[in-house]
């Protein structure tokens, strides 16, 4: 039976999750928010993220912070926690879940998916880059790890670089891996690792290859700027077709285009910039629920542009990266919106019996 | 400190986690199919026994092990032609059935690609008055040439998605009399030779394990309509075609890389015929020499007319020139029939081949003088009646 | 809006360059090898053609997608015949296909009998001869010290002894000098008919008037001959 007092179940931990749930609670619902793996965070815990683009705040910080929102009796945490099944509609909904105790089936009014993105494999068979085949060819993940213990060195040899180069793009906008989109973050975080780096290992040589910057609003003048200016990183436009071994380094070749001239330069470490792509999670989980997905695999939004969290089904919303790329900002941003839609329903259900007038709320 | 080998292992693990991705092609069979049952054309199924490989996005293909029409190259027949002799003779070794037909022209591919005195019409015509020819034979087209097999792959797309093309090469096969067919796979020879290749290490005679190879991939094989080429995880961690390099590896040589593995040979169709500076430079100076110097090997192998001539026959005036060539060149069917017994010159015909190969040959225990001698006796034998050929007993005597 | 940077031939007009730029367009191809371009240059890094040569086949797919008619004319006549078609600009990420683009705009210099393309195929003549008339495109007599000084003396042994060399091979079809392999005389027949019916002899005519007539001359005899009508 629909019941205002019914939760609202968040599917994800990380920072989509985190801040849906902390939400749902903060405007006087229950959020019950489950979460795959044994610990709260996601990509940016599961990927060791070290300093958030822009503004290079700690990322263990930021995610303590959303952490100790969902601490309230409002908000039931399952870890190690999967959706198996899901029946009922808008304000009735009948989730099978399967955590450590088994499996057990809840009710809740709303759902907010929160399932987020994976890296995109750069080892995959239409990239040339040699990512299976040279330890020091790492992806932005890989070079996040490393930085996140104030360290920077060549996976093969253990010593610090001296000519690192990025490559931007990678597994985004690009129609022979069938990825068009672009990932937003990348151009950002590229250059913000790459500032890392350089402060890391003065005497390094940081490279960021590219097709277009896109450093939007003011990560321009917090990340772009900065890069160039005061530390010295190497903007080359154009793109990089292969990496070969050469003489124990890694050669790349390219075209410098404002030069016009092929470019063939050795480098001690190269850094993928690689993109988003759906993680398993939100592929599977669009399935359970019955979602449409764009055309990559994302969860569409019918409503978009004026409603960023509304899926296809009425009474199941959508924040973060399970929607397609997304920085930090606009994570959280959908995370309240999609709290207040999700809220709404379960109030709304609860006042006009199930079905319809739940579902006109959703729209 | 990590070593290398914990880091790409590591790497190589989580790769499983990721599933495989959604092939970012249509495939094209499937259209292939849908037209045949659209009446459009006939499909020509892929005999039994088939082997499965796998291609680059991760889908099966069926390579015929046997009842094969060989679509010959005009290059390899007419300059290189130890490398037709090899590959039938590889078959035959096997024991398989095959058809060398007369019913057979040139893709005509080479001459579009350096000239253009062609249009897509004439050459999806030429293509499909082949693969007729093969149909009524009864045997399936395996493809020796790569540009025949790039080229053969863009006909396919084009006819598939254009009901004007169809119409117009229909009428003319129509006219020719012969049926309107499309294999159900594109298959080159090199693909069998990847697919047979544990039965050649099987039937080996001679040990390989001191012979460094590097490897020339064919532009025309895997980087023209690309999703039908052979990718394996085992092989440059499947991030480049694995033909030819898992047939040196399962033959017992070793597989040497080299910095301009992606390059091409510097063929350039026209080029080739009416502007080898270009040619020659390219063949000496991104390849052979880079070869050299990062990987000194024995000899390179590839898997495609063009790249044979060029590697092969560049190296002469190069080497006026003190740079640093001199490494045999022949197709790896050449080399994995070496392996198992073949002769030099009456199978593997190496003298056509430009390069110095002897060394070569000494280093992988075979007594070139001797088989030379042989092949003399049969030339004066041949010599003394117009009228005779080498036969297939004879190569194997 | 179109950039129109500066280019050569500007004695030719406008009008003119347009109608080859529209024949490029009209090819159904046309469509599927170039949609719009990054200009990142990841084609002219995979370019064997860009190492020794001014050539770039992104600025071969910078011009279509601008529309940059003078631009284009200007590789029309002077790049184009530089690409060694080795389609390893298909590494591409929007898709494109600059090499065949390049094909496409040599069928057009071909068809319009551009001085340039007549230059580009001077002394390949004999090849077109060979593929057109005999079915496949070289020959093992083709390998004469005249043709190939460049690879040295191994081209005059094999010349010398070319029958008897053809002679010890075991395949049955490959006793041939002439061609390739044997090819049927019915096969042959068809192959002119593919040729008659599809215009590639027209196409002749257009860069070597002289070519086309003995050509014709081959087909004519042999397509009456199997009771088809040339033309």
């Amino acid at each position: 039976m629909p019941d205002s007092a019914q939760p609202v179940l968040v599917i994800g931990g990380g920072p989509a999750g985190l801040e849906a749930a902390r939400a749902v609670a903060s405007i006087g619902g229950r959020a019950l928010l489950v979460e795959r793996r044994d610990v709260l965070g996601g990509t940016p815990d599961e990927s060791s993220y070290a300093a958030l683009t822009p503004r290079m705040g700690s990322a263990q910080e930021a995610l303590d912070a959303l952490r100790a929102g969902v601490e309230d009796p409002a908000i039931d945490v399952r870890r190690s926690t999967t959706l198996k099944a899901c029946s009922g509609s808008v304000g009735d909904f009948r989730v099978t879940l399967s955590g450590p105790a088994g499996e057990s089936t809840e009710s809740v009014g709303a759902i907010i998916v929160a399932t987020g993105f994976q890296h995109f494999d750069p080892g995959r068979e239409t990239q040339m880059y040699g990512y299976y085949e040279h330890a020091d060819v790492i992806t932005l993940p890989d070079a996040e790890k490393m930085l996140k213990d104030h360290r920077f060195v060549r996976p093969s040899t253990g010593e610090p670089p001296r000519n690192v180069a990025f490559i931007q793009c990678v597994g985004s906008r690009d129609r022979r891996i069938g990825n068009e989109y672009c990932s937003k973050v990348c151009c950002g975080v590229a250059s913000k690792e790459a500032i890392e780096i350089r402060r890391l290992l003065p005497d390094t040589k940081v490279y960021i290859f590219y097709i277009d910057m896109r450093m939007y609003g003011f990560w321009e003048n917090e990340i772009y700027w900065p890069a160039q200016e005061q530390h010295n990183i190497n903007y080359i436009r154009g793109i990089v077709t292969e990496i070969v071994a050469k003489d124990g380094r890694l050669l790349m070749k390219g075209e410098d285009t404002t030069m016009g001239r092929p470019l063939e330069v050795l480098m001690d470490v190269i850094v993928l910039s690689v993109g988003m792509e759906p993680s398993r999670g939100t592929r599977d989980v669009a399935g359970i629920l019955g979602v449409a997905q764009n055309k990559y695999g994302f969860i569409a939004l019918p409503g978009e542009p004026m409603d960023v969290v509304t899926t296809s089904v009425p009474g199941i919303f959508v924040a973060g990266a399970a929607a397609g790329p997304k920085d930090l900002e606009d994570t959280v941003g959908m995370a309240g919106a999609a709290a207040l839609r999700a809220v709404g329903v379960v109030r709304g259900a609860a006042g006009a019996g199930a079905g319809g007038a739940g579902a006109m709320a959703a729209r | 400190m990590p070593i290398p080998l914990t880091v790409l292992e590591t790497r190589r693990e989580a790769r499983d986690d990721r599933g495989p991705g959604t092939p970012p092609t249509e495939d094209v069979r499937e259209k292939v199919f849908e037209l045949e049952a659209a009446g459009e054309w006939l499909v020509q199924r892929v005999p039994d026994p088939w082997i499965g490989v796998t291609t680059k996005y991760g889908r099966t293909k069926k390579i015929p092990v046997a009842r094969t029409w060989h679509h010959k190259s005009c290059g390899q027949c007419g300059h290189i032609p130890g490398y037709s002799t090899s590959i039938f003779w590889l078959i035959r070794k096997l024991g398989l059935d095959y058809n060398d037909p007369r019913d057979q022209t040139s893709c005509t591919a080479w001459n579009y690609y350096a000239s253009a005195t062609s249009n897509q019409g004439a050459q999806a015509a030429v293509a499909m008055r082949n693969f007729g020819a093969a149909y009524e034979s009864g045997y399936f087209p395996m493809i020796h040439c790569g540009t025949s097999y790039g080229h053969y792959k863009e006909v396919r797309e084009e006819l598939v998605h254009s009901a004007e093309l169809r119409d117009e090469v229909r009428r003319i096969c129509d006219k020719l009399g012969k049926p309107f067919v499309m294999p159900e796979e594109i298959v080159h020879y090199s693909e069998w030779v990847y697919a047979m290749r544990d039965e050649f290490a099987k039937r080996r005679v001679l040990d390989l394990s001191g012979i460094d190879v590097t490897v020339h991939p064919a532009c025309h094989y895997h980087k023209l309509v690309v999703e039908d080429a052979i990718y394996d995880p085992d092989v440059y961690g499947g991030q480049r075609t694995a033909v030819v390099s898992a047939v040196v590896t399962t033959l017992g040589a070793n597989v040497k890389d080299y910095s301009t593995w992606f390059d091409c040979c510097g063929f350039g169709f026209r080029h080739i015929l009416v502007q080898r500076d270009f040619t020659r430079s390219f063949a000496t100076l991104r390849k052979i020499e880079v070869m050299q110097e990062e990987a000194n090997p024995d000899v390179v192998l590839t898997h495609d007319t063009g790249c044979v001539t060029t590697l092969d026959q560049s190296q002469f005036a190069a080497r006026a020139h003190d740079r640093k060539v001199g490494v045999p060149v022949m197709s790896e069917a050449q080399f994995a029939a070496l392996a198992m017994g073949a002769h030099p010159y009456r199978v593997a015909q190496l003298h056509w081949h430009n390069t110095e190969y002897r060394p070569l040959l000494e280093k992988m225990g075979i007594d070139w003088r001797e088989r030379w001698r042989e092949f003399e006796d049969d030339l004066a034998r041949l010599k003394g009646d117009p009228k005779a050929f080498l036969t297939w007993e004879d190569a194997d005597a | 809006m179109s950039v129109v940077l500066q280019a050569r031939y500007d004695d030719v007009p406008i009008e003119d360059k347009a109608r080859l730029f529209g024949q490029v367009q009209a090819d159904p191809r046309f469509q599927t090898y170039l949609y719009g371009c990054y200009e990142c240059g990841i084609c002219v890094a995979a370019c064997p053609s860009a190492r020794f040569y001014d050539f770039s086949p992104r600025k071969i797919a910078q011009a279509a997608s601008r529309q940059d008619l003078p631009m284009f004319y200007e590789q029309l006549n002077d790049d184009i015949w530089n690409c060694s078609q080795c389609f390893s600009c298909t590494r591409c990420p929007r898709g494109n296909n600059p090499g065949g683009l390049i094909t496409i705009m040599r069928e057009v210099a071909i068809n319009n009998g551009l001085t340039s393309a007549k230059n580009a195929l001077e002394g390949y003549g004999r090849v077109v001869y060979k593929i057109m008339s005999t079915g496949t495109q070289v020959s093992p007599d083709m390998l004469q010290p005249n043709a190939f000084p460049d690879w040295g003396p191994h081209v005059q042994e094999i010349s010398d002894n070319l029958g008897l060399w053809r002679r010890a091979l075991p395949p049955d079809t490959m006793h041939t000098t002439s061609t390739a392999w044997e090819v049927d005389d019915r096969t042959l027949t068809e192959l002119y008919l593919i040729w008659h019916m599809t215009g590639v002899l027209d196409m002749i005519k257009s860069v070597d008037a002289g070519l086309h007539m003995i050509l014709n001359d081959v087909m004519e005899e042999l397509l009456e001959e199997a009771g088809f009508e040339a033309g």
